[in-house]
Formats: structure tokens, C-alpha cells, sequence
């Protein structure tokens, strides 16, 4: 009897998969199995992943955490092709972090900084009171009396993403074949998630937003102790408020206060596009702390995007609404989002013009002269984003460096509909859009 | 039992002397270790002569083979120490001994790697040493014995906690002899670990023993 085998590039990507689950410990070939089974396996796989493996798969993969969780973070905000419930479960993974065991932080701590904590601080908290997907959160005093943040990464977390994304790399190949997940795209996700390694880096994405950030006055944002950081240890002043999602389930703020919020969160949104052409690119809702007083203190800038020239040209081109000085300028506004090979299929690209254009202009009806205000509380805003980054990827057109930008994007509209803020957009747009030119 | 304590109490002379001798004993002996293992670190350990470890010891290169034949009883004098140490430690613990048991395995290979870090080439040149078999420093050497049973009878009692308060199944003999070789594969991970801080043996570490516990809790293979 000929044993049966998986047939054709899907099943040599559920072979390599596994494969690599199998060298490398990681958890992450069980999840991309997923993506590789055909249409009609997928329904039985899914009902045994969800009936067996909801608590089971989940503690494991929190035990392995790190780049397994930080992918799905991305994914799970970013690529529309995986299946809804692996999403459902990836996205519970970011939400509910697991710790390291005190003598675990403890030992890393010392690993990073050529001490134990309590050499160095007057009192350190052994429990971590907040999850960093790379690592975790613990509370401190400083000798000083400071009260400060201690986030510790996982040991070896550098090594376990670039080990990931070499099994990612092989494991995608069908997937890359038919141009779903393209090299760059996976390479920009990659760079990403390194950079978000070095806390010497987001040690100075801080000092740069906290100094950038001034004119808004209702931001908060931490300061750094560099002398008691290194490229794993990120020591910050500790910045108070209450998780958004918690702070609207404990303080249900009036529909005024979560409009404010609102109005504050695209304000922050706008000023880091259009002035500091910089972007605070992680959406997690729990990376915003708000007060009583319905100030922001902003946490975790480890995933900072840098936008190029390219990329600020295009949203000029947004907000000058170009489409409308004819073909010429929209065939350029295309070249310019998705390179100059989609001039090539000229119908496809009107296409996928005329859905971004018709976003836009949902976010900002007031530039067209419409009603103002826009009800983030209504899910269609959400949906119709999905909706373009589906046709995108099917499409197989995608610019990578809207790979952060839309992951931000899109977590910010999530965030305005949870707090279902009504909120005058267009105002903002005018208020920060191109008017440092 | 008023009898024992009685005499307890009143030791005889001779036997005075004898404790007190034994006492002196034991401070040269580790006076001996504590020079051997600084020169050990500045110039390794094979370089090292005995010669410079008796006049580094303030003693006579006689007399410092009346406690020590070889370097090699040093070596085993060293990690007797280090046993001693580490169990003396672990029973100081009272917080740890709340915590999970892949947490007091972690704690006790991290504090035992924490506590040998600055001996690092000495252990390194004890390890090929130890492969060979004539060394007394092999494993399964009669020398090494004692010192064998004693480490298994610390990660059993360890382990019997666990066992006890229904943590684990019951792992026997078997659980602490297959700790015992695991601890000694993350000891030479460990030495050729040239990441910083060694972190990797610290997430080797972690994901071992995690994958370890939930194998053991499960009772299966099948993770």
C-alpha cells in the first residue's frame, strides 16, 4: 500500500511546517498548517483546533510566546487570508500575555544588566503587572524614590524571531508563489519585529515622541532612565491610567468624554502622519492609558514606523484629492501606492483607486462638503478597510510600507469604535494636514 | 535522651582537641581551594602547578598534598562545596519553596550556573577532564560516587515535594537521575554559550523545563 502524501506546493508547505515545528520547537508551523490546508480539510481542522486546542494550544503558545504572539498580533491586524478562528485565537494570545516566573525576570535582569533588581532598585515587584508581547512589566522604586516601569524581554527573543521567520520563509513558499505574502512584505514584518527587540532604540523612539509629542497637551509619555536600561531592560518613569478598554468598562465615561478621546486619539494620529511623518505603529488598545481626566498617556513605542518620502507623497496626494485633476494624476497616484506595475492592468488599478478614494472620503466626508461628523461606533468603517486590504492582498497588491502604516491605521479605528466616538475628522485633517509646508 | 544531652554537653578534652582538629582542617582546606581556584581563573586550570597553589595557600607544597592528592580532589573538594552550598541555599528559600516546581529547578540551575560563573574555564577544563575514564572526576568514577548520591538525594527531596503535593505523578529514582543528566547538558550548553549574558541558556532552560512539567502533568508524550 503506497502511504498517502500530502499532494502538490500546499502539501509541501504543511510538510515543511511541520518539519520546522519539529527542529526548531517553535509554534508557529502549527499555526501557518492552517493556511495550508485545503478547503476541505479546513472545516474538520478547525472544529477539532477550536474543540481541543482553545485552552490547550493557547497556554502553550503562551508559554513559547514572543514572535509566535507578536506575529499574530500583526497578522491577525494585517493579513486578511488567515482563517477567522485562528485569528480569534491570535487574538486573545496579545491580549493575555503570560509572565515569566519571577526568578525567570530576575535571572534576564541580570543576564541584560550585570545585577540583580534588587541590587539595583530600593523595591522591584516580583509579580509584572503588565504583558510587553516581547516581554513583560514590572513595577519599581528607584534608589531615588522614583516609581518606575521595568520591562524585561523574554531571554533570546532575538534569536527565536529570526529563527521563526526562517521557517516562516520556507513554510510560506506556497503562499509567496502565488504572491499573497511577498518577500519585501514579509522582510518589512520582519525588520519590524527585530527593531522591536532593541529597547535601546524604543528607549529613544521615547525621548523623540516625548519631545515631538509637546503640543499636545493631553499626551503623556514616559520618561526614560537610561541608566538603568540596556538593549533588554527598558527602565521609564511609570505612566498612570487605566487600560482603554478598562476604562470604559469601569468609569463608562459620558458620550462627550469618549468624542474628547476620540478627537484626541486622531489628533495624536494626524500629527505623528502629516508633521512628524512618524507613527506610534502599535494599535494595541492597551498601550493607551487614560486618566479620569481623559488624558493619554501612551506605552510601548517599540514599533515605530518612519515613513519615506514616497509614502508622504502619497498622502499629500490624499489630501489634495489629485483624483480630481484627472486620469493623469490618478494613474500617477497609483504608480506611486502600488508600483508602476499596476499601470500594466490599468482597469485593476482604477479599481482599487476608486476603493481607497471611496474610503477616504467616508473617513472625511467634510472635504466633499457632506456632514462632518463620523460615527466610529458604526462598524462599517472597520469593515470597508477589511474590505480593501482583502482586495488588495487578493490582488496581490501591496505596498509594504503600508504593512505598518494600515496595521496602525486600522487599530486606531478599532480603538474609535470601542469607544464609539463621533468625531469631526475632517476639522482635524485641516487643522494638522500639510500645513507645516 | 537526658543521658545524650549530658554528654553532648560534657565533651572530654580529647575529643575537644579532635573537633577543634577537624575544624583547623577544613580552614586549610578551603583556604587551599580559595587560592587554587583564584589562580585556576588567572591561569587556568592545567597550567596551574600545585607549587603556586601551596605558596599561594601560605603552606608547604607537602603539607598540601596531605589534603589534596591531585588537582583532580581539588575539583571534587570544589563542587562538594558547591553542593553543600547550593542545597544550603535552596533550604533558605522560603518564597521559592512557594513556587512552582519548574521555577525551583530553574532557580536551582540558574543559581548553581550564577554561583560557578566565575570559575567558568576551570569548569570548562574539569568537564574534558571528566570524560576521560580514569579520571576520578568521571561520573562513573567510585570518587565521584558519594558526591553523585548526595546531589541525586537534594533533587529528590525537591521533587518529592512536587510529588507529594499532587504537582506531578510520582517520578521515583528516575525523575531526580534524569535531572541530574539534564543539569549537567545545560552546563556545557552553558559553557559555549556566547550569547550575552548567556541568555540562551536561560530560554533553553525555560522551555525545557516547561515542556518538561507539562509532559509530566499530562502523563504523556504527546505535547
Amino acid at each position: 500500500m503506497v502511504k498517502e502524501r500530502p499532494k502538490g506546493q500546499i502539501g509541501r508547505g504543511f510538510r515543511i511546517g511541520k518539519l520546522g515545528l519539529a527542529l526548531t520547537g517553535s509554534y508557529l508551523g502549527y499555526q501557518f498548517q492552517n493556511l495550508f490546508l485545503n478547503e476541505q480539510e479546513r472545516p474538520e481542522r478547525r472544529k477539532s483546533f477550536n474543540r481541543k486546542a482553545a485552552g490547550q494550544i493557547r497556554a502553550e503558545l503562551e508559554s513559547l510566546k514572543g514572535p509566535v504572539m507578536k506575529l499574530g498580533q500583526i497578522l491577525s491586524t494585517q493579513f486578511h487570508f488567515m482563517p477567522e478562528e485562528t485569528l480569534t485565537e491570535l487574538a486573545k494570545l496579545q491580549m493575555r500575555a503570560p509572565a515569566m516566573h519571577a526568578t525567570l525576570a530576575q535571572a534576564q535582569f541580570k543576564a541584560s544588566f550585570g545585577k540583580f533588581p534588587e541590587e539595583v532598585f530600593r523595591s522591584f515587584t516580583e509579580e509584572p503587572f503588565a504583558a510587553a508581547s516581547l516581554g513583560q512589566v514590572h513595577r519599581a522604586v528607584t534608589k531615588h524614590g522614583q516609581e518606575v516601569a521595568v520591562k524585561i524581554q523574554y531571554p533570546a527573543i532575538r534569536k527565536a524571531i529570526e529563527d521563526d521567520f526562517k521557517l516562516l520563509r520556507s513554510a510560506t513558499l506556497p503562499v509567496r508563489v502565488t504572491g499573497h505574502a511577498t518577500e519585501s512584505m514579509i522582510a518589512e514584518i520582519e525588520g519590524g519585529m527585530l527593531q522591536e527587540t532593541d529597547y535601546v532604540n524604543e528607549g529613544q523612539n521615547i525621548d523623540f515622541f516625548r519631545e515631538q509629542l509637546k503640543p499636545l497637551n493631553y499626551v503623556r509619555v514616559p520618561v526614560v532612565h537610561w541608566d538603568l536600561s540596556t538593549d533588554r531592560i527598558l527602565t521609564m518613569s511609570f505612566v498612570a491610567g487605566e487600560p482603554l478598554l478598562d476604562f470604559i468598562a469601569s468609569q463608562k465615561p459620558s458620550q462627550e468624554m469618549r468624542n474628547r478621546i476620540g478627537v484626541q486619539l486622531v489628533e495624536m494620529f494626524s500629527l505623528q502622519i502629516h508633521r512628524l511623518r512618524a507613527l506610534h505603529a502599535d494599535p494595541h488598545p492597551g498601550n493607551y492609558l487614560i486618566e479620569t481626566n481623559g488624558t493619554i498617556g501612551l506605552v510601548d513605542f517599540g514599533c515605530v514606523k518612519k515613513f519615506s518620502a514616497g509614502f508622504i507623497e502619497i498622502m499629500r496626494a490624499f489630501e489634495e484629492r489629485v483624483w480630481l485633476r484627472g486620469e493623469e494624476q490618478c494613474r500617477r497616484m497609483a504608480g506611486l501606492i502600488w508600483g508602476g506595475g499596476v499601470l500594466k492592468k490599468p482597469r485593476l488599478a482604477l479599481e482599487l483607486l476608486k476603493g481607497a478614494i471611496n474610503f477616504y472620503e467616508m473617513l472625511f466626508p467634510g472635504l466633499k462638503g457632506g456632514g462632518r461628523v463620523v460615527d466610529f461606533g458604526d462598524a462599517k468603517i472597520l469593515n470597508a478597510m477589511f474590505q480593501i486590504l482583502n482586495d488588495n492582498v487578493r490582488n496581490k497588491m501591496v505596498n509594504p510600507e503600508f504593512a505598518f502604516y494600515a496595521r496602525a491605521e486600522m487599530g486606531l479605528y478599532n480603538l474609535l469604535h470601542l469607544l464609539r466616538a463621533k468625531i469631526d475628522t475632517s476639522s482635524i485633517l485641516e487643522k494638522f494636514g500639510g500645513s507645516d509646508e | 535522651m537526658a543521658t545524650r544531652q549530658r554528654r553532648a554537653k560534657g565533651v572530654s578534652p580529647k575529643a575537644a582537641r579532635l573537633g577543634k582538629r577537624a575544624q583547623n582542617k577544613e580552614r586549610t582546606k578551603k583556604e587551599i581551594l580559595r587560592a587554587a581556584l583564584e589562580l585556576f581563573s588567572k591561569k587556568g586550570f592545567f597550567p596551574t602547578t600545585t607549587k603556586q597553589i601551596s605558596t599561594r595557600a601560605r603552606i608547604a607544597e607537602g603539607t598540601l598534598f596531605n589534603y589534596f592528592k591531585t588537582k583532580e580532589d581539588l575539583a571534587l573538594y570544589f563542587f562538594e562545596q558547591e553542593l553543600a552550598g547550593l542545597t544550603e541555599w535552596y533550604r533558605s528559600q522560603t518564597k521559592l519553596q512557594r513556587s512552582s516546581l519548574a521555577e525551583k529547578l530553574f532557580a536551582i540551575i540558574h543559581r548553581h550556573l550564577e554561583r560557578i560563573s566565575p570559575y567558568e574555564e576551570f569548569i570548562g577544563a574539569v568537564y574534558l577532564r571528566a570524560l576521560q575514564p580514569v579520571s576520578k572526576l568521571n561520573l562513573l568514577s567510585l570518587e565521584t560516587q558519594e558526591l553523585n548520591v548526595r546531589y541525586l538525594r537534594f533533587i529528590q527531596e525537591v521533587l518529592r515535594e512536587a510529588e507529594e503535593e499532587g504537582e506531578i505523578p510520582r517520578v521515583g529514582d528516575f525523575g531526580a537521575y534524569a535531572f541530574g543528566l539534564f543539569h549537567l547538558a545545560i552546563i556545557s550548553y552553558w559553557l559555549q554559550d556566547g550569547s550575552p549574558g548567556k541568555e540562551n541558556t536561560l530560554a533553553l532552560l525555560d522551555r525545557s523545563l516547561k515542556v518538561a512539567n507539562s509532559v509530566l502533568r499530562k502523563g504523556t508524550w504527546e505535547w
